[in-house]
Formats: C-alpha cells, sequence, structure tokens
C-alpha cells in the first residue's frame, strides 16, 4: 500500500508500479467543478493562459479544484502560471480581452472560460515591438504556492507550462505563424527561442517551489499528423524542447508533453528528449498499447480515454474502453489513468465517473484484465 | 498552346505544389499575364497546384504548414487575377456560407477551410463563430448558397449541426442547399445520420466535396 495518493504518482512518474494506478485529469471545465463540489466560481480562468491577478480570486480557484481532486480522489492535481503581480488584461470595446502575449480572447459562457481568438500581432513588426514578458515578475508562482500550501503533500502537484511552438502558433495565428515561417523564419525562430528562455527562467522558479513535475501544454499535431514538417521539428522545436527539459531534469523534474492530435510520426524524437506524454489520442488514431510496448520503459503515459467517448458513448461503453486503456498501457507502471485531454463542460459527468470508478477497480497492481 | 504558355502555367503549377514562397508567385503570374496568358488558365494552374498539396497532405508527405502556406500563396494569386477576371467570363465555383455552430468558439479549422474554397474559386460566406441556428438559416435565405457548411470542434456542435438541418426541412429552404459538416468530433456515420450532403474529415476533402456538390456528382 502507498502512504498516499502523491506516493503513488512519484511511483508511476518513475515507470514504476504503486499500489493502483493513479488517476488524474490535466484539468476540470468550471461547471464540472461547480457540479462536483457544490460551489459557484465567479472569477475569470483559461485552460491556456493567466487571465486575471486577483489573488483573492485566485485561491478561491485554487481552493475549489482542490476541493474538487480531493473529492474525486485524485492522485495528481495540477496548477497554471499566474499572472505577475499588478497586471490586469486589456478589455476591448467588443467584450475581447488581451492577455500578456498578446492573444485576444473570448469568453465562452458555457464552460465559463476565455479562449484564445485572435491576435494582437499583425505584422512581423508587430513582434519587434512587443514588450515581451519577464519570467522573473514577481507573483508568477501565486497559485503554485498557494496549491502546494493547502494540497501539502496529499496529492503530487503538476505545474503547466506553455510549450514555445504551441504558444507562438496561437500568439500568432495559426495563419500569420505559417506565412512568417516561410517569409520571416528568422522571426519565428527567434519568437520560439524567446519563449523557450522565459520557460527556462520559470523551471528554474517551478523547482525552488518544490512541484513534483511540469506539463508542457499546447499541441503538436493535429488529426492527420504534426502541425509542421518533422525536419522543422528536429531543426527548431526539439532543440528548444530539449533545452527545458534537461533545465528541468538537473533540477530533479521530468516534463510531459501533452499533444493532441497524430503524435505517431514524432514518437522516436520525443522519446529520446521528454519523460513522458499526455493524450495519445484515440480520437486521432495513437493506440496507446503500441506507445506502451516500443517506449513504455522510456516514457510516463497519460491518457487516454477519448475525450469524445466522454461526451458521447455510454456508461458502459466508457467502462469498457477504460478497462482496455488500463490493460494496455498500466502492466510495469509509468501509467496515469485520465481523458485523452481534459474533462470538457461536454463530457457527460457520468462516464467522467465511470472512468474514475473502473481505474479504481481493475487499476490494482498486479494488473489483472 | 505556345511552349512559353506552357512552361509559365507549369511554373505556376510548381510555386503551389512545391511552396516556393509567395513573392515567386507574384512574379510568375506577373510574367505570364504580361505574356499575354489567360487569367483562366492562371486560374486552372493554380487549382491543380493545390490538387497536388492536397494530395500530399492526405499522403503524410505535406503537413497542415504546407497546406496552409499553399492557401496563403494562392490567395495572393488569386487577388492579383482579380482585375483581369473581372473583365473575363469566369464566375465563382459556387457558392458556400459557413460558420462554426453555436456554442463553440473554435475557428482554425474553419479559417483554413475558408482559405482552400477560396483557393478552389469559390465564393465564400463566413458567419463567424458561434452562430445561432437561425442565423444559419437566415443566411441560407438571404445569400442563396450552394452549399451551406458547418464546423465543430466541441461535441456540443454536433447536435447543433442536427438542429440547423431540422430547421432548414421546417422552414422549406432543405431542398434549395447541399449542406455539408466537418470538425474533430464529426464523423462519416454520424454527417449520414443528420441527413448531410457531404462530410469532409479535413479542409482538402471539405473542397474535395464542395466541388463533387456543385458539379451535382455522386459522393
Amino acid at each position: 500500500m502507498n502512504r498516499n495518493r502523491k506516493e503513488r504518482a512519484l511511483k508511476a512518474l518513475n515507470i514504476e508500479e504503486p499500489d493502483t494506478v493513479p488517476i488524474t485529469e490535466m484539468d476540470i471545465d468550471v461547471p464540472h467543478i461547480e457540479t462536483l463540489t457544490g460551489k459557484t466560481f465567479s472569477g475569470q480562468v483559461s485552460l491556456q493562459t493567466a487571465v486575471s491577478a486577483d489573488r483573492r480570486m485566485e485561491e478561491i480557484k485554487v481552493e475549489i479544484k482542490t476541493e474538487c481532486y480531493r473529492k474525486l480522489k485524485f492522485d495528481v492535481i495540477t496548477c497554471d502560471l499566474s499572472a505577475p503581480d499588478g497586471w490586469a488584461s486589456v478589455k476591448n470595446p467588443d467584450g475581447t480581452i488581451v492577455d500578456e502575449w498578446g492573444r485576444v480572447l473570448i469568453y465562452d459562457s458555457r464552460c465559463k472560460s476565455w479562449f484564445p481568438y485572435r491576435s494582437v500581432f499583425q505584422t512581423p513588426e508587430d513582434f519587434d515591438r512587443f514588450a515581451f514578458p519577464d519570467p522573473h515578475a514577481p507573483g508568477r508562482t501565486f497559485g503554485l504556492e498557494y496549491m502546494k500550501k493547502i494540497v501539502k503533500d496529499e496529492m503530487a502537484v503538476a505545474a503547466f507550462i506553455r510549450d514555445p511552438f504551441a504558444h507562438a502558433w496561437e500568439m500568432f495565428t495559426p495563419i500569420n505563424f505559417v506565412k512568417w515561417m516561410y517569409a520571416k523564419p528568422q522571426l519565428i525562430q527567434k519568437a520560439i527561442e524567446k519563449l523557450t528562455d522565459f520557460n527556462v527562467e520559470i523551471i528554474k522558479q517551478l523547482a525552488d517551489i518544490g512541484v513534483d513535475f511540469i506539463i508542457s501544454g499546447g499541441d503538436y499535431c493535429e488529426k492527420m499528423g504534426p502541425m509542421v514538417p518533422v525536419k522543422y521539428f528536429r531543426e527548431v522545436i526539439f532543440p528548444n524542447l530539449k533545452k527545458q527539459v534537461e533545465v528541468a531534469n538537473k533540477r530533479g523534474l521530468k516534463i510531459i508533453k501533452h499533444t493532441d492530435g497524430n503524435v505517431n510520426m514524432l514518437l522516436d524524437d520525443l522519446a529520446s528528449i521528454v519523460d513522458g506524454l499526455h493524450s495519445l489520442d484515440p480520437s486521432a488514431g495513437v493506440d496507446i498499447g503500441e506507445v506502451k510496448a516500443k517506449y513504455g520503459d522510456k516514457l510516463v503515459l497519460m491518457g487516454n480515454v477519448s475525450v469524445d467517448s466522454l461526451a458521447k458513448k455510454s456508461r458502459k461503453e466508457v467502462v469498457k474502453e477504460t478497462k482496455e486503456c488500463i490493460r494496455k498501457a498500466s502492466p510495469g507502471g509509468g501509467h496515469f489513468l485520465c481523458s485523452s485531454n481534459s474533462w470538457y463542460t461536454d463530457a457527460k459527468l457520468e462516464n467522467c465517473l465511470a472512468m474514475v470508478e473502473t481505474g479504481r477497480k481493475y487499476g490494482k497492481y498486479p494488473i489483472n484484465i | 498552346m505556345g511552349l512559353d504558355v506552357q512552361r509559365l502555367l507549369k511554373e505556376i503549377q510548381d510555386v503551389i505544389s512545391e511552396l516556393k514562397g509567395v513573392e515567386n508567385a507574384k512574379n510568375i503570374v506577373i510574367e505570364a499575364l504580361d505574356s499575354g496568358v489567360d487569367p483562366v488558365e492562371v486560374v486552372n494552374a493554380m487549382s491543380k497546384g493545390l490538387e497536388i498539396v492536397g494530395q500530399k497532405y492526405e499522403t503524410g508527405e505535406y503537413f497542415l504548414s504546407e497546406l496552409i502556406m499553399a492557401g496563403v500563396i494562392a490567395a495572393e494569386i488569386t487577388n492579383m487575377l482579380k482585375p483581369h477576371l473581372g473583365r473575363s467570363t469566369e464566375k465563382p465555383v459556387g457558392k458556400v456560407v459557413i460558420g462554426t455552430v453555436r456554442g463553440d468558439l473554435h475557428d482554425i479549422g474553419k479559417n483554413i477551410v475558408i482559405a482552400m474554397l477560396s483557393s478552389a474559386g469559390f465564393s465564400v460566406v463566413d458567419l463567424g463563430i458561434d452562430v445561432s441556428c437561425e442565423k444559419f438559416v437566415e443566411a441560407v435565405e438571404k445569400e442563396r448558397p450552394d452549399i451551406l457548411a458547418m464546423s465543430c470542434l466541441l461535441t456540443v456542435g454536433m447536435d447543433e449541426m442536427r438542429k440547423v438541418i431540422e430547421e432548414l426541412r421546417r422552414v422549406g429552404l432543405r431542398g434549395n442547399v447541399k449542406v455539408m459538416v466537418g470538425g474533430r468530433p464529426i464523423t462519416s456515420q454520424f454527417a449520414e445520420k443528420i441527413g448531410t450532403d457531404a462530410y469532409g474529415s479535413n479542409a482538402v476533402e471539405a473542397v474535395r466535396m464542395a466541388k463533387l456538390l456543385v458539379g451535382g456528382g455522386s459522393l
């Protein structure tokens, strides 16, 4: 028996078999958190970025999320970086806001969350004029530090950072990113390098406050495969990813790379760079069993009950899919059971809970399904 | 057709299929127009280039960024040709009204489809994101498009698509327009179940289907 859930998570992170498969979610949409806790959250959130530096509201957000993850008996809890002290979003007349990174966000009242929608970067010169955020601005780890304080050693705490490629892709919007990748390749490379330097400094801070591991958010792939040529990954994106992983590993932190989409073509490279992968998107054709067989001794795997199944299938089908996921990915350890992204507002809560119950029932080591 | 014209048209096709950049594309098109090449032939060469890019994307040789870049080059060429095509008899291949359905604010996929449809010669009316059932129906009535295209990333959008089709039926407009859907959670089975005319699993397929729909071909 593991003494606590954090210990269970750390064993899995070390590719060892704990007592049962650890369970978590990369995130849960506010409406589900409200249903599960019976509390209302009136603050501002986004899965992609910090949208407010209201510290009391941030504490409440962390408290409600912690209560939700406790209720679900999750083994890992996640937290984003905070906006720096005193920062405030720019509010546009049309109701959109602009984050610290020049992303224009639109509010989705159904999900109670802000989404990247447009960008302030209309020309390459806009980036030259952009006041690049300071990683050392005080307050960036406010939410994480508060979470560490209230969670203590009950669960492992995973910090989110944003992958530089995915960040630049969103900051510039995909069409401008691609236009400039061809017309001004140095600009895109410089942006990715600057975002990497920012992350490196953040990773050092995350190590100092004692988070247990890092999830690097933002997609590399879509349904058909990588979003940019594999050659570009090897020449520009991966060296910068490696730089972050080396800094983290030197400080005892592992980095799990998240990406939706069909990641199969990048697996060999990723297995030699990162410590683990999150999502392993079954809707895009990723088979967690095949990934486990080939890279299970090197990579921690987080996934991969399909978010589409959680939204559209029956409880019975979700139970079956979860059992299959455990059967393929859990033996030998190094597996965290979770959905292929997060519990969206669309997901049926009954199905999400069925995934968790199935994980508890069939995730006991040694796995016998 | 003279050898020089053939060479120029092949270069236009290649500048797209081999992604040789916007500036190269502009220079070749200027040379072609100055040499008296029919702008309609330039459009046809561009379409062939786009088809090659689409094939390479579907076979995994090209990636999303290359698909987008081909659309960017084609859009630049189309802009250059507009004044010339205005004098010719060339008409849009068809008219498409498109939007992301209500409850969904994602538009990356939709915008790529728009770029590809425009490059392929369609006239496109973009209704934007979070488009209500009423707004889709109004647009079909007002714009009289050949195709109504609906996109979603979230599963909530699937029910919205069904509602739009039911509403089109209820007001008697369903027979006037072909309906096409796409987006991350959409499958061909779902598209068939809700009574669409076509489904595009990616931007390239969406354009192929749109061409078939306006051409009256069987799917």
